[in-house]
This record gives structure tokens, C-alpha cells and sequence, in this order.
């Protein structure tokens, strides 16, 4: 063996202990992914809208404003008109607007339209004034949410698939209903959906039998 | 990624020290590392919704809208495929009365079209980009100044098949004291036009039934290709071809033409003549039936016996099927169909194959008007020309001259989609939007309304025509508006199933098209003075024995049309299967004669001046006199595809720098009276030295064994099989040849319990007309890859038409296509040899392909025996922002380095599946069509589930037609086709195998 031999022995093997130490190290701080695994992304959105009032104290369904996901390969972000439905009345919490209306009788005064600043935020976007008529001298644009969920772009998934057969959104998004912001709660990676088929095979979903393909080619076209 | 562990580059390049072995086990430890140390985040995205959904849409799911193509002006209905608001794909309409769920190559590109980032952004006035305003105020003070002074204003336009567009024309036209509308054709074939005028009293196009037919003899019209509605006379000669009940349903074709087309590859007898030759064997035929009827004809005819003889045998035959059999002539001279036009009179044709009564509009050109126009324009006699439809200063052979003329004109005005040569000269362009953005109607044929709806808001500053002359008659009225108004005057009034106007609109808009009263258009009677007459004062053309010049049509191309569609351009020619070029194509024996080959450029001259320097192809099938060129090629703007393909230190443009794609033929078109005339007399071919490279898609032509694999045996392959009627008639399994059951040693573990997908393709009812191979271009996501890579053999496409010529030892010859598409192997050998398992079987018989485990070592493509397997070598390119528009969301865009083939589109089988299991419903027979089986206008592709013994795949894979390819080595595969059936007059071998 020469001198190089030997060389390269030694740092093969301190990139080997290196390694083991990273691995070892980070393995406490919970944070090893594999490319592309995005567990645990939890975006600042533009409007801090709050699943967890939404969905879990005011218990909306999902579907009321995801309904393309019973129908549809994407369940759909709904847009304003959807937001609009509620909020062209409901412009702030209730106890702020009760306290307004208090304090309006006090004064003997008509109650003054009040609008949290987060629904502001989306009233601007929109291209609404103050008292929420159109604002001529601004262009309404939909509203940029940041994605959460991102599938590779050679993966295919339909959610009405899903749906229809009987899986809960909380099964892969987690419980949302308790989320403030929504979090990445699956790491989205193939093991973890093919556990799921092979599961549903073996077990069908809430007691039905289902043939959850697990062909590569049912997702990956 | 860090290079940090790497050693050092020169010991790499030296070898010294380290092998290869120990680099990758370095770099193996160094790319591990990079790959734990890349935790990060991957690609942020943004979500944007609706800011108002509308009601009807859900993102994600398709919406289908009925409309019309205008690919060409035959009409065909389509449905366009809508997603999250663009259209993506387009596809034949079933119900369809014309196109009857057919849709042709062209059309399947015209989507391409719409995402073309080279259209007209907005008007221009004199060059310069100008509002509508500015136009419209320009346009009406020079109308206004014609109106006061009476100046002509003329307008030229191609075939006008909306009933709205001629009221509107009609009404714009009445306010100016000397307006005429002219409809010119480049192809033109105006002498049918006016060949019926003087038989029928009325200057109309009769509507041709090919599915009536038993016997078609056909003069050098190009049906199948290229011939005024190639997928309704397509769909039409599929059904008259069926091969069903005793005896079986096949009609007779026999082609007589000096070039092979399309056509021509598809007859039963198929005569290669000059074109010098086809007044005599029109007259002989015409006097051999008015023989048989009892008539004297008065006719003469100069035919070589070995041709009467022939003659003789086809008359025979229309007479024997009289009322059944149908005469066409392609060509542009009015002896010609005048003869034709007797001939179909004495075989009871009117009425019968050939409608007059209710008639055909499809195509509409008046050459005389046409030559007329061009006078006044040279005189300077026009006030204001309007140019919609047709680029004449490309497509005419006197554009040049016209170009020039123009300028002297003070108002021209040019409604093109894109800067031709013909907007390049005019004074104003008012850019019209893609068919796919507007509003429009169309009458194809008497009686059947099609309405063309927009799929997407305009794209670019466009306005369609009407609305052009809607603002310039000051009324500014919107295209839905005009056509509203217009069927509720005329089309509504033509029916009595609707009783309120919105309701049949609804409806109409609903269904694409509706079926209205058809009032009788000509009489049927046949005018035989006239004819006689008018046939005596036409001259009897004179063969002087010199070399010819034949242009024809090119069907991707058509005339120039197309020429900015880059799948159209990479499309092979469905006979030649040459890409990205035109040629002058030669007989072998020409070829010989001159000492030509493959390639090799000539300098063609015609008599009265001119010439071109074009590639020679040497063409079987073609007459020895005749050199034939495809017209539409050498547009101006197509230099935008020099660097269309993928980026490398090898790569070669696909267009020679400062050129075009191919040579413009249009100023060799001719004149013969007034018609436009495209066979050239007294041509010269004489060497130049140099040589070109044409690229064709196909290299091997031959079904013979080649000669390099050992002893030439001249054996046929039967890869495609093929009998003839007679043989067909004795034995339905005559042709087909199976090898007994071969053993296996792959277990069966593939129960294949639930679906099991497979394919039967008729090549009887294929005609090579290629629609599926841009149907599944588009359906698919496959990229154009430039003339070099097709020269590399580098072609995408997941189908392929494989075109094999059989020149028989008898001197005759036969042409068979085959499409071919990956065979979903159920002993695959691609999947034996990945080292990834990245092509894999399915438990429903599919090949599976998964990009993301491929690494690329083109094992399986080396392993297929049917060579269908894609490999990505290039990043390609995708166009602009544009046109990556027009991208199916639903299949992933490949990367460089992954194999990839047919799926049978995959997407669409899960889609379906997914479809029927959320409604509760089983999966029917025929609710999953692939792309290509969806395009054909003959349905020759049937695609199904083979464990349902009641699908159309399992009964035709029953059928004693059916055969795989290459059956005999053991593969196999899901994919099988119909033997090849000709009703030829000599059984020359073919049902001897096995």
C-alpha cells in the first residue's frame, strides 16, 4: 500500500466519523429530511387567517371552502366571494364591534364600521374601501396565499379520490382545526402514502373494503 | 453540491494513484454528505385563487366546450378541453355530421397556434403599432372618400363558409356603389366549381359520399390527405371499407396519379401515370361507360393499350356498380372535370354518391375572379382592398407583383393572425384573434350549422373580421351579437324543434352544431348540351414527353398556413416521412438518369423563367416524368426555428442560417386560362454539385429481409400482414400468420384480476394520415426536438406511423402503414434489463415507465424489439411562457436523462377510473379513449379492457384478423392489429406464411 493508500483510508474515514457525528447530532434535533420532505413548513401567510377559529371553534367544514376536493384533483383555495359570503357583514370580532356599539349609545352616536386589520389586509387586496364598496382607484386582486403542500412535479395525487372514499382530511393535513397557521404535519414522502394504500388493502377505510392501487404508475405520470 | 472531498483534478486526469473505484467511493461519501447537509427548504410556491370563482368551474377539473376548427374550411366539430381557463387539447366532436369524432393533424396543432407568442399584439397602421380608434377613423375617412368618388373596393378572402360573415360582407358591401367579394383558394380546385355550372346550372361544390361508394376511381385527389375534407371523405371511405356481413362491405379504389399521396398509398390499384396521360383515360373511361349505357359519347381518346386494357377493367367495374360508384378528379382543369362530371352522370352518381342537391361548401374558390381582381389591381384601379384569409402575396404566382402592386392601392388592409408577406405590404393590419378566442359560424355543407365559441379571452389586441366591418359601418357590434342576430333571422327560421330562440341557441351552443331545413340548392339534371359544348371549346392537353412539374399540397403545411406550427413542421410527411423541408422527389429512375441522389440539390427551370435550387428525393411510386414538390413551404418567419432544438456543442440548426424552412413553389404555379393550374410542362433538371440534408423520420422502407442480415432471402416480414379480398373472402384468417404457443420461462405471476388493458388497431381502417401521432403530442407534453435531433434518430414522439413500401417482383407496389406505440409487453424486455426497476409491469397489463426511478442507461430501449422507447437527452426547449400554456397539467413534463413511451395515456385511464368509482358507477367500454384512438377519423384504434369479453378490443382481438407483431419471439404484447386487406387483382403471396 502506498502513501496514498493510506492517505485515502484516513479520510475515508474521518468523513465516515464526520458523518456519524452529524447523523448522531442532528438526529436529536429532529431534523433530518430527505430532499423535497417538507414536514413541519408552516409559511407566514399575507392575512393571518386562523384555521382553528375557522374550522375548530366555529366548526366550518372543510369542504365548505375546499369543495373542489370532493369532485376535483385539487381541493381548491376558495376566493374571495367565498370570504365574502361571511365577511361582507362579519368585518371584526364580536367583542370589538360590541364594545363600538356600546360606546356609540354612550355617545349618542351612529356605530362606526369596525374592521380588524387583518381583514383589512384582505379588503384592500380586493379592491374595497373603508366601508367596503369597490374602491375605484384600486384593482382587485385575488389574494397570494403561500402553498403548504407541495408534491414533486412527477407525482400526481387527486384529492375527490380520496375524499369520496372515505379518508379524512385530517389523515394526511393533520388536525387543522387546532392549527393558528397551517403546518406541513406529513412528511408527504412515497413510504408514507404507501403505507396508507397498502393499509387500506389490508384493513379497508372506516370498515369498507377499498383497493388502494400501489402501481407506480397510478401516481407517478 | 461541495467538491471539497474530491482529490485533486490531476490525479483524476493522470490516473495516478486513485481509480475509478476509489473516486466514486470518495465521491460517494461526498455527495452523501451534501445530500444530509441540503435539509433546507425546497421550492416555495404560491397559492392564488379566484378572486370570483365562477360558478361553473372547479380548478383541476376539465370543462369541454363545443366548437368548430378552422384548421382549414371543411368544418370539423371539436370539443376543446379546458383547464383552469385555458384550452389544452382538442378532440373530434362525435356527434359531429361532417367530422364524425375525427379530427386531422392540423387541427390538433391549431392549439399550438393559439399560444403562439409571434401573432399580431394589436392593429398596425403603416407599420407602427396604432389603437383600434386610429384605425377605425383612418379606414372610415378613406371609405367615406370611395363612396362620395366610387372607387372599387375589392375584397379577397379565402373560402367564407359563416353564413354571418357573408350577411355581414353583403351588408357593409351595399353602402358602396362598386364593392365585389372574391374567395380565392392557393390550392384552388375552382374548376369542379365551374365544371358543375355548366353540367348543373349553379357554380357550387357537390357534397361527395364516399361511404356510398362501392367503386371509387379517383384522378389525383388526394382524399385521405389533403382534398377539400380529408377527415369527413376519410371517415366516410372507413365505413364503405368494414369488411362486415356476406359478402363483406369493401369498396373498390383504384388511384390514378403521377406522385405516391396519401391517398394513392391507401388504393386497392393504384396506376402511376402522367399527369399528360389523364385526359385520355378519363375520355376512354367516359366512352367505355357510355358504351355499356347505349350512348355515343362523341368522345375521342389516345391511350397505350397496356392502359386501355386497364381502363377497360376499371370501367367494367363502375358500370357493374352503377349508382354505387363515384369518379373524382383532383385536378385543377375544367376538361378534366367535366369529364369526371360526365362519367358520374352516366354511372347514376347524381343523387346517388354525389350530392348536388344539398351540396358542400367547404371549399369555395373562383379563380376567374380571382385573375380579375389581380387585373384591376394592376391597373391601379382599386380604391380600398380588404385581404381576409389567404396570404396571396405568399401563396399566388404573381405575389411578388401583387406585393408591389398593393402599394399603389391607398387603403390595403390585411386581417392576418400573423406578420405574413401579405400584411408585411399592406397599409393597416387589423390582426384577427385564433379561432379558439372568438365567436363564429359556420355552414360546411347545406344544412349543417356549426357554431365556433370562444374557449378563452383574447390573448392578444385582436378583433375578428366581422367586428372590423361591424365598427367601420359605425354600428361597433360585437361578433356574438352579429351572430345572434343573424340565426335568429336566417338559421332559427330554418327549424321547428325549438320554439323559442334561446332555447335553440342553447341548445346549438350546447351540441357545437345543428341539423337545419336544406332546401334544394341545384337541379340534379344533367345539361348535356352544355357540357358538350363547353367541353369542345377546352383544349385536349398536348404530351410532349418532357419532365414535369407537379406541386401539390402538403398536408401539414396546406398552403403556407401553417408554416409557424412547429409540431406541423416536425410532423413526417405521412408518405415521404420527411421533416422540416420540402423536396423535389424524383423516381428512381429519373433520380438514375441524372445521376442523382438523396440529397442531392438541382436546379429545377421552368420555359417561361424561373427557377429553384431544391434537395432531390428519390420517391418510389412516382412516374419517371414527373418531379413533384410540396407547396407551403418557405414563409417568411420561419428563420424563428433556426434554434428550435435543444442546445449543445454539436448541435446544427434546424434551418440554414439566413434561409427558410424549404423553398416557396408558389411562383411556379401556373395559369392555364383563368384556373390555377399546378402541373408545369418543358421543366429542366440540371445538377448543381452540392448536396442538402434531408431528414426523414423513417430509414428503412422495406418489410423484405435486408440483405445485411446474411443470405438475402427477399423474404417479406410479417410485420405487416396483409390478403387480398378474394383470399379474405375464402379464409377471414388469410394473412394473419400466428406461430404456435410458445413456452415461457417467466412465471405467470400476474393474475391480471380486475383490468387488463389492450389495444387492436385496424390497419385496414388506418390511412397513415398521422392526426394521432400530434394528438398524442399534445395530450402528452412531447417536445419538438429540431431537424438535427431527428436527423440523430432523437425523435419524441411515443407514436410513430411505420410506412413500408413493397415493390413486388412483378413491378407492382403497395404502401402499408402501421402505427406503432410502445406494445405493453406481458413478457416486457425493457423490463428485464433495468437496473432500477424503473419500467415495471402493472397488475393491469400495463408497462409502467417511472421517471423518477430512471437513471437513464437506455438498457430497455436497446431491449425493445419494437424501438419505441424515448430517451430524453436534452433539457428541451418548451418555447416561451407562452406557449408552455398549452402544456397538459396532468402529465409530467419529463427531464433530461429519463426514457419514456407510451402509457396509453395513463392520466386518462386513472382519471376514468376515478371518475366512475366517486359516482358509484362501473367503468363502461369505451369511457376510457387514448389520444390517439380518440384523433382517428377512420376509428381504427380500439382501446378496452381485454377481460371484458363484451369490449370492442376483446371481439376484435377475437376477430380471425387479428395478429401481433412479432408475435414469435414471446413478448407478448397487449397491443395487436387487423391484417391488411386489399381488394387486389392478383394474389401475389402474402397468406403463404405459416
Amino acid at each position: 500500500m502506498n502513501w496514498f493508500g493510506n492517505r485515502l483510508v484516513t479520510v475515508v474515514l474521518t468523513v465516515a466519523v464526520l458523518m456519524a457525528a452529524s447523523v448522531f447530532v442532528t438526529s436529536f434535533t429532529n431534523n433530518i429530511k430527505l430532499p423535497d420532505n417538507n414536514q413541519g413548513y408552516e409559511p407566514v401567510q399575507p392575512i393571518a387567517y386562523s384555521h382553528r377559529l375557522h374550522a375548530g371553534e366555529l366548526g366550518i367544514a372543510c369542504l365548505h371552502c375546499h369543495h373542489g376536493a370532493e369532485r376535483s384533483k385539487s381541493a381548491g383555495i376558495p376566493s374571495a366571494n367565498v370570504c365574502m359570503n361571511c365577511h361582507a357583514r362579519l368585518t371584526a370580532p364580536w367583542v370589538n364591534v360590541k364594545a363600538e356599539d356600546d360606546l356609540a349609545t354612550k355617545e349618542k352616536r351612529k356605530p362606526r364600521l369596525i374592521i380588524s386589520p387583518e381583514l383589512k389586509k384582505m379588503y384592500d387586496r380586493i379592491g374595497l374601501d373603508d366601508n367596503l364598496r369597490p374602491d375605484s382607484t384600486k384593482t382587485p386582486l385575488p389574494l397570494t396565499w403561500m402553498k403548504v403542500h407541495n408534491l414533486p412535479g412527477f407525482v400526481s395525487f387527486n384529492h375527490s379520490a380520496h375524499v369520496r372514499s372515505g379518508v379524512q382530511c385530517q389523515t394526511c393535513h393533520g388536525a387543522v382545526e387546532t392549527m393558528e397557521r397551517v403546518r406541513q404535519v406529513s412528511d408527504l414522502s412515497m413510504g408514507w402514502c404507501v403505507n396508507c394504500h397498502r393499509d387500506a388493502n389490508r384493513n379497508g377505510i372506516n370498515g369498507t373494503p377499498r383497493n388502494a392501487s400501489t402501481n407506480c404508475i397510478v401516481c407517478h405520470h | 453540491m461541495s467538491h471539497e472531498h474530491h482529490p485533486k483534478d490531476e490525479e483524476l486526469q493522470t490516473g495516478s494513484g486513485v481509480g475509478r473505484r476509489d473516486f466514486l467511493r470518495l465521491a460517494g461519501f461526498s455527495f452523501a454528505g451534501a445530500f444530509l447537509a441540503g435539509c433546507q427548504q425546497g421550492k416555495i410556491e404560491k397559492a392564488i385563487p379566484f378572486l370570483i370563482q365562477p360558478e361553473e368551474v372547479t380548478p383541476g377539473l376539465a370543462y369541454w366546450y363545443s366548437t368548430t376548427c378552422t384548421g382549414c374550411s371543411a368544418g370539423c366539430g371539436v370539443l376543446a378541453k379546458n383547464r383552469d381557463g385555458r384550452p389544452i387539447k382538442l378532440e373530434g366532436n362525435p356527434d359531429h355530421p361532417i367530422s364524425k369524432g375525427g379530427l386531422c393533424a392540423v387541427g390538433q396543432a391549431s392549439i399550438l397556434s393559439l399560444y403562439d407568442s409571434h401573432r399580431l399584439k394589436g392593429p398596425l397602421l403603416s407599420g407602427k403599432e396604432a389603437t383600434w380608434n386610429e384605425i377605425d377613423a383612418q379606414v372610415t375617412s378613406v371609405l367615406s372618400r370611395i363612396r362620395q368618388t366610387g372607387g372599387r373596393i375589392r375584397l379577397l378572402t379565402g373560402t367564407i363558409t359563416s353564413p354571418t360573415t357573408r350577411a355581414v360582407i353583403a351588408k357593409f358591401f351595399s353602402r358602396y356603389p362598386n364593392a365585389k367579394h372574391v374567395e380565392y383558394e392557393a390550392i384552388s380546385c375552382s374548376a369542379i366549381l365551374d365544371a358543375h355550372e355548366i353540367t348543373h346550372g349553379r357554380r357550387i361544390l357537390p357534397r361527395y359520399h364516399f361511404d356510398r361508394a362501392q367503386t371509387i376511381f379517383s384522378v389525383d385527389a388526394d382524399f385521405l390527405g389533403t382534398w377539400i375534407s380529408p377527415v369527413e371523405y376519410t371517415a366516410g371511405f372507413r365505413a364503405g371499407r368494414t369488411l362486415e356481413g356476406t359478402p363483406p362491405k369493401f369498396s373498390h379504389h383504384t388511384q390514378i396519379e403521377s406522385q405516391l399521396s396519401l391517398t394513392g398509398s391507401n388504393a386497392d390499384e393504384r396506376i402511376a401515370v402522367s399527369p399528360a396521360e389523364y385526359e385520355g383515360i378519363l375520355s376512354q373511361l367516359a366512352i367505355l361507360i357510355g358504351e355499356k349505357g347505349g350512348r355515343q359519347t362523341g368522345l375521342t381518346s389516345k391511350i397505350n393499350p397496356e392502359m386501355e386494357r386497364r381502363v377497360q377493367r376499371i370501367a367494367d367495374r363502375l358500370w357493374q356498380t352503377r349508382g354505387r360508384s363515384l369518379v373524382v378528379c383532383g385536378v385543377n382543369d375544367l376538361r378534366l372535370q367535366l369529364l369526371a362530371n360526365f362519367a358520374n352522370h352516366l354511372l347514376d352518381g347524381y343523387g346517388n354518391t354525389v350530392d348536388v342537391q344539398t351540396p358542400s361548401f367547404q371549399t369555395n374558390p373562383n379563380d376567374a375572379a380571382l385573375q380579375d381582381v389581380l387585373h384591376e389591381i394592376k391597373a391601379g384601379d382599386v380604391g380600398a382592398l380588404f385581404i381576409a384569409g389567404g396570404n396571396p402575396v405568399y401563396d399566388l404566382p404573381e405575389g411578388e407583383t401583387l406585393g408591389a402592386n398593393m402599394r399603389k392601392i391607398p387603403l390595403v388592409v390585411s386581417f392576418a393572425e400573423r406578420m405574413d408577406e401579405t400584411a408585411s405590404a399592406a397599409t393597416m393590419v387589423c390582426p384577427t384573434p385564433h379561432f379558439l378566442e372568438t365567436w363564429n359560424d359556420t355552414e360546411p355543407v347545406h344544412g349543417a350549422v356549426s357554431l365556433t365559441q370562444p374557449t378563452i379571452p383574447p390573448l392578444m389586441k385582436t378583433r375578428s373580421f366581422i367586428e372590423s366591418l361591424s365598427a367601420w359601418m359605425g354600428e361597433s357590434q360585437t361578433a356574438y351579437d352579429l351572430i345572434r342576430a343573424e340565426w335568429r333571422s336566417t338559421v332559427f327560421q330554418r327549424q321547428s324543434s325549438k320554439k323559442t330562440f334561446d332555447e335553440f341557441w342553447n341548445d346549438t351552443l350546447l351540441k357545437g352544431f345543428v341539423t337545419v331545413s336544406a332546401p334544394t340548392f341545384s337541379q340534379s339534371a344533367f345539361d348535356l348540351p352544355s357540357f358538350t359544348s363547353s367541353l369542345n371549346k377546352t383544349d385536349v392537353p398536348k404530351d410532349d414527353g418532357s419532365m414535369m412539374l407537379v406541386l401539390h399540397a402538403s398536408p401539414t403545411m396546406m398552403d403556407g398556413r401553417n408554416a409557424h406550427n412547429a409540431w406541423l413542421q416536425e410532423l413526417p410527411d405521412p408518405v415521404t416521412k420527411t421533416v422540416w423541408d420540402n423536396h423535389a422527389s424524383l423516381s428512381r429512375n429519373t433520380a438514375e438518369k441524372y445521376g442523382l441522389a438523396e440529397g442531392d440539390i438541382v436546379k429545377l427551370e421552368v420555359q417561361n423563367g424561373g427557377d429553384v435550387e431544391l434537395p432531390v428525393h428519390i420517391q418510389p411510386g412516382q412516374h419517371d416524368a414527373v418531379i413533384a414538390v410540396a407547396l407551403g413551404y418557405g414563409r417568411k418567419g420561419t428563420d424563428r426555428f433556426t434554434n428550435i432544438g435543444p442546445d449543445w456543442i454539436q448541435a446544427r440548426p434546424t434551418v440554414p442560417p439566413g434561409a427558410l424552412v424549404g423553398k416557396n413553389m408558389a411562383p411556379f404555379v401556373g395559369h392555364a386560362n383563368t384556373l390555377l393550374t399546378y402541373i408545369t410542362n418543358s421543366v429542366t433538371i440540371s445538377r448543381t454539385g452540392r448536396s442538402y440534408s434531408l431528414v426523414a423520420s423513417q430509414e428503412y422502407n422495406s418489410l423484405r429481409d435486408p440483405n445485411l442480415l446474411g443470405e438475402p432471402t427477399g423474404e417479406r416480414r410479417p410485420i405487416v400482414q396483409e390478403a387480398t379480398l378474394a383470399a379474405f373472402s375464402l379464409d377471414p384468417s388469410a394473412g394473419s400468420f400466428r406461430k404456435p404457443h410458445l413456452e415461457t420461462m417467466w412465471p405467470e405471476d400476474h393474475k391480471y384480476t380486475g383490468h387488463r388493458w389492450g389495444m387492436a388497431i385496424d390497419l385496414n381502417a388506418c390511412t397513415g394520415c398521422s392526426a394521432c401521432v400530434v394528438g398524442c403530442q399534445v395530450e402528452n407534453n412531447i417536445p419538438v426536438v429540431g431537424k438535427d435531433e431527428m436527423r440523430r434518430n432523437r425523435d419524441l414522439t411515443w407514436i410513430r406511423i411505420d410506412r413500408y413500401y413493397d415493390e413486388n417482383n412483378d413491378g407492382s407496389f403497395s404502401v402499408s402503414h402501421q402505427p406503432m406505440m410502445c406494445q405493453h409487453c406481458g413478457n416486457a424486455p425493457c423490463e428485464t434489463v433495468c437496473p432500477v426497476l424503473a419500467t415495471v409491469h402493472n397488475d393491469e397489463g400495463l408497462n409502467q415507465q417511472v421517471y423518477n426511478r430512471c437513471v437513464g442507461t437506455r438498457y430497455c430501449a436497446n431491449n425493445c424489439p419494437y424501438k419505441i422507447r424515448r430517451f430524453n437527452w436534452f433539457e428541451y426547449k418548451r418555447g416561451d411562457e407562452m406557449q408552455k400554456m398549452v402544456l397538459n397539467p396532468d402529465v409530467t413534463v419529463r427531464d433530461r436523462g429519463v426514457m419514456e413511451k407510451c402509457s396509453f395515456c395513463i392520466q386518462r385511464i386513472e382519471l376514468a377510473k376515478i371518475e366512475a368509482r366517486n359516482s358509484g358507477t362501473r367503468l363502461k367500454d369505451g369511457d376510457i379513449q387514448p389520444a390517439c384512438a380518440q384523433s382517428c377519423p377512420a376509428q381504427a384504434i380500439v382501446f378496452g379492457d381485454m377481460n371484458d369479453p363484451e369490449s370492442k378490443v376483446s371481439k376484435r382481438m377475437k376477430n380471425p384478423r387479428f395478429y401481433k407483431v412479432l408475435e414469435e419471439i414471446g413478448v407478448r404484447p397487449s397491443v395487436g392489429y387487423m391484417t391488411l386487406i386489399h381488394d387486389r387483382p392478383d394474389d401475389k403471396e402474402k397468406q403463404h406464411h405459416g
